[in-house]
């Protein structure tokens, strides 16, 4: 029988704040385990949560690029469990009312189609202790307790493997870009449950969802997806049935195996947090915070391409990513040459990042630097060659193109009545190579220019040197 | 003589006249303390460490010994929450409300026995004993915070801290002749308190004078960054603008309520203040409430305050702190500890309001019981449009028996001994001061004002405390 996949996924997202959600500890990854926790982390009885504005403002923004609804009104619910990496024995969250509902993201496939998932909700709530099991004792680390999250809820809409990795790099990508969090999957930054049922392909019927949890790369949900599609319809084809229950992904064995079964699911009693009494959202706020969400990816490269004239491959490469994008524009903003800078930036400086393993937030030339030299050379006042050097003195020396033009003495002669008489007196030294060039050895041309850099001591502008030689030997 | 048996206004006068000293207090203070423990047991722990300092006594409280209930939060001080799964629990940090005594140059002289986490009105759960009631120790002194009104009854201590949640110090100010204030929800901040049900849970206190309650509450209340819920309203001078013309003044007394009230000494009591009250210009009038309304009061807080308390109570699982046991897993550690260190009353609780919240029950019992508090708090708050307070007797009878039986289904036992929840449904300002005694044994009156009106609370029993007299009261013999 064929099978059509039914998928939704939920997505735990660690915002970038610098302090907790509801605690004024520090938020840092890697950081020694236990030092960045305080009594309210540690659940010391009577300790109140605080609320974290920036976590707040972040949920905004991602609701808003995920083109959610926003609830004007925060409520905060109680999800209540007992488990040793949960300190209050409750997790502060938004159950009734999240603080974002009814978005989307639009999703490019691998086929170039384009795919709306929509995305039911998006709450905010706060991470759990990390716990290191060993075999006769468990190490818990309070470091992550308390961290902003915030989840997002898909429908089951999504129909393929690709389409799920497709959503879930779009929104990393997005989630990063408009900066609320690192998202990086490998460092548990963003987190994945996926739930997935099979049904036969034609009919509307839901089948029996089973649920994967804690998926840490791209490259394991697919493995995951694949593995569940094939043993449900295993099971199926066989005519048994699809037990509900929640998966984990084995990454040794790269197979899913039985977590719990879903019958004896937790009541998690939910009621609103007593001790944080409806915060309104200004509308003030809420514009303020769009207000300030970079522009997107997708709106960059139309822009890229239409008034930049960038070709698509370039476009995307300067998107790579938003630190790398708003050094373009930065630099661009300066020097008004957006074909040079994309050049500069995609051929040099990539280059030169990936010898000495920099980054674009790291590396020693900045953008204002970079702007001066592009400059220099639109201005005709360096040749690209002597940019090339002034470029090489860049990464060593801590000075401004300007300052290292001035000291190498290498202003560019654009002087044209100097260039002629340069041009004179080397066509009157070189006799034969003229008869050459007329007898059809055009590539020639290349050696009398040359000649004349040569003898300007390389000042002279090669551009203008190579115009007017051409004219002359073809006059 | 010892200035202990003095108000705090007129131990202030003293110490400025240079006729006792803050050391001399602190020892008096602590002697009695260790004196009295066998016979009441108002101690959790006494702190008989003096620390000598530079006193100014331009501020009342500066020097006054006093007593914390055992719920909160105290810097180096273990609190145990008169619970054995804390039995070794040292905080780290000090509640807003002990912070702020410590920078009015109070200094504490012991942590006093609570019903077991705040839960229970008889002062009698508490891990390390039974509280008895400084009058007659074959009585109550009556919950949860039993031990700071002993403490204040016996002269140990001019003041003490205490929670009310239900009704948690003003009903034993009512048993032990005290003067009982909890202020306006948010009034003062709860941060440091050991949370029982935070939306009802309040700081609140006891003295043996409204002057002293109204000096007191000007030094604890107001905003706490570390209380979200905590109120930015301006705090007052509450002392200096007492004020006994009560002229224009209207209260209300709640016809049902007096109804549930059987014992004739209590009503005559009763009558004499509205009597005294008139006569201070204030004029009073009856009302009715729905009885199905004020019969729902009992089983609607028991309903929410468990449901919270649950939650709140689900930190203590001895993975981070407290009485830890051992166990083959962690699952198992947590289970040890909360069934060794819980005692049934509470145990009790906490099933019961895990009922209420679970999936099935939630809206048959918890989500109804706030719809019933909804109901009471509009019902209350209309009658408070009209009338500038509420006055009713604090409790239907004196302190009980220890050994003594209560018909809980009856109306005394359901309206008149629990009425005064309403002012922590919605979060009133609410005081007990003594209104007479029968037999030796005090009986206390009740007054319920408008939010943050807490001035005009403490106005009306200012005036009443004059009229009658029942001033500094103390039992026992010292």
């Amino acid at each position: 029988m064929i099978y059509e996949p039914v998928i939704g996924i939920e997505v735990h997202c660690e915002l970038k704040t610098k302090t907790k959600m509801f605690s004024p500890a520090k938020v840092n990854f890697g950081d020694a385990p236990n030092t960045n926790v305080n009594a309210i982390d540690l659940a010391y009885p009577g300790i109140m949560p605080l609320i974290n504005k920036k976590a707040i403002e972040y949920a905004i923004a991602a609701s808003h690029v995920l083109n959610m609804k926003i609830d004007r009104d925060l409520w905060f619910d109680r999800k209540n469990y007992f488990y040793s990496d949960l300190p209050k024995g409750f997790q502060i969250t938004q159950d009734k009312r999240p603080i974002g509902s009814q978005g989307y993201l639009m999703v490019k496939l691998p086929n170039n189609d384009e795919k709306r998932v929509n995305i039911t909700r998006l709450h905010m709530e706060e991470d759990t202790a990390k716990q290191i099991h060993y075999n006769d004792y468990t190490l818990i680390d309070y470091n992550r307790c308390g961290t902003p999250l915030i989840e997002i809820v898909t429908d089951a809409g999504i129909r393929s493997v690709e389409e799920a990795v497709a959503y879930i790099d779009k929104l990393k990508s997005t989630l990063a870009f408009i900066g609320v969090s690192d998202a990086k999957m490998e460092e548990g930054s963003i987190r994945c449950d996926i739930n997935i049922s099979l049904r036969e392909k034609g009919t509307k019927v839901f089948g029996t969802k089973v649920e994967v949890k804690n998926l840490n790369s791209l490259n394991n949900v697919a493995l995951a997806l694949n593995y569940e599609i094939e043993r449900q319809s295993k099971l199926l084809d066989n005519g048994e049935k699809v037990a509900q229950e929640t998966r984990r992904f084995d990454e040794l064995t790269k197979q899913t195996v039985t977590l719990r079964s879903k019958v004896d699911a937790v009541d998690y009693k939910y009621f609103t947090e007593p001790n944080i009494l409806p915060i309104h959202l200004e509308e003030e706020l809420i514009s303020k915070v769009i207000d300030s969400i970079p522009e997107l990816p997708e709106s960059r490269k139309q822009r890229y391409l239409k008034e930049y004239n960038l070709s698509d491959y370039d476009a995307s490469l300067l998107l790579q990513s938003r630190e790398f994008s708003d050094y373009f524009e930065k630099c661009n903003n300066l020097c008004k040459q957006p074909k040079l800078v994309a050049n500069w930036l995609l051929v040099d400086m990539s280059s030169y990042m990936n010898k000495e393993n920099l980054n674009i937030t790291n590396v020693n030339i900045d953008y204002q630097r970079l702007a001066e030299l592009i400059t220099l050379i639109s201005e005709n006042k360096i040749s690209s060659k002597q940019a090339k050097e002034v470029f090489e003195i860049m990464k060593t020396e801590d000075k401004t193109p300007n300052e290292i033009v001035k000291e190498k003495n290498m202003i560019q002669v654009s002087d044209e009545g100097l260039i002629i008489s340069l041009i004179d007196e080397v066509l009157n030294e070189n006799p034969q190579t003229i008869e050459q060039y007329k007898s059809g050895r055009t590539n020639v041309l290349g050696f009398l220019v040359g000649q004349v850099i040569k003898k300007s001591k390389g000042q002279a502008n090669p551009g203008m040197v190579s115009k007017i030689l051409n004219q002359k030997l073809n006059s | 003589m010892s200035y202990l048996d003095k108000t705090i206004i007129e131990i202030n006068k003293a110490l400025k006249e240079g006729k006792t000293t803050p050391k001399e207090l602190f020892e008096q203070s602590i002697e009695r303390a260790k004196k009295y423990q066998n016979k009441y047991n108002s101690f959790v722990t006494i702190t008989d460490k003096y620390e000598e300092k530079e006193y100014n006594f331009n501020n009342k409280l500066a020097g006054i010994p006093c007593a914390i209930k055992d719920n909160f939060s105290t810097k180096g001080i273990r609190t145990t929450g008169s619970s054995n799964i804390l039995d070794n629990y040292v905080p780290v940090f000090d509640a807003t409300a002990v912070k702020k005594l410590k920078e009015n140059q109070i200094n504490i002289v012991g942590k006093t026995v609570l019903d077991e986490l705040a839960m229970g009105g008889t002062g009698t759960t508490g891990y390390t004993g039974v509280v008895k009631n400084p009058y007659d120790i074959t009585r109550q002194a009556g919950g949860s915070s039993g031990g700071s009104a002993a403490a204040v009854a016996s002269g140990i201590v001019p003041f003490a801290l205490g929670s009310d949640t239900g009704d948690s110090v003003r009903k034993p100010a009512s048993l032990c002749g005290l003067v009982g204030f909890k202020p306006t929800w948010g009034r003062i901040s709860r941060f440091g308190l050991f949370p029982f049900a935070p939306s009802l849970d309040h700081v609140a206190y006891f003295t043996r004078s409204v002057e002293d309650s109204a000096v007191i509450l000007e030094s604890l209340a107001g905003q706490d960054y570390n209380d979200y819920t905590s109120s930015n309203k301006k705090v007052e001078k509450y002392y200096e603008n007492l004020n006994k013309d009560l002229k224009g003044k209207k209260l209300v007394v709640i016809k049902e309520i007096i109804d549930s009230v059987y014992d004739n000494k209590v009503i005559a009591c009763f009558n004499k203040s509205l009597d005294e009250l008139e006569k201070c210009g204030a004029v009073i009038e009856y009302q009715s409430v729905d009885e199905k309304l004020l019969k729902a009061i009992y089983p609607t807080y028991m309903v929410i305050s468990c449901a919270e308390a649950t939650s709140n109570n689900a930190n203590l699982d001895g993975i981070k702190f407290g009485n830890r046991q051992d166990g083959a897993s962690i699952d198992e550690v947590m289970f040890n500890t909360r069934t060794k260190g819980f005692g049934e009353f509470i145990k009790r609780r906490f099933v019961l309001g895990s009922y209420a919240l679970a999936k099935q029950n939630q809206e048959k019992l918890f989500l109804r019981a706030q719809k019933v508090r909804r109901l009471i708090v509009e019902k209350v708050n209309d009658l408070l449009k009209e009338y500038d307070a509420i006055v009713l007797p604090a409790s239907g009878d004196v302190a009980p028996r220890f050994d003594s039986q209560s018909e809980k289904l009856s109306d005394n036992y359901l309206i008149a001994e629990n009425h005064l929840a309403i002012a922590n449904f919605a979060g009133l300002p609410s005081i007990t001061i003594p209104m007479g005694k029968k037999e030796g044994l005090p009986i206390g009156i009740n007054i319920t004002g408008r939010l943050f009106d807490e001035q005009t609370t403490l106005n009306i029993a200012y005036a009443l405390e004059s009229k009658l007299g029942y001033k500094n009261m103390m039992g026992g013999n010292k």
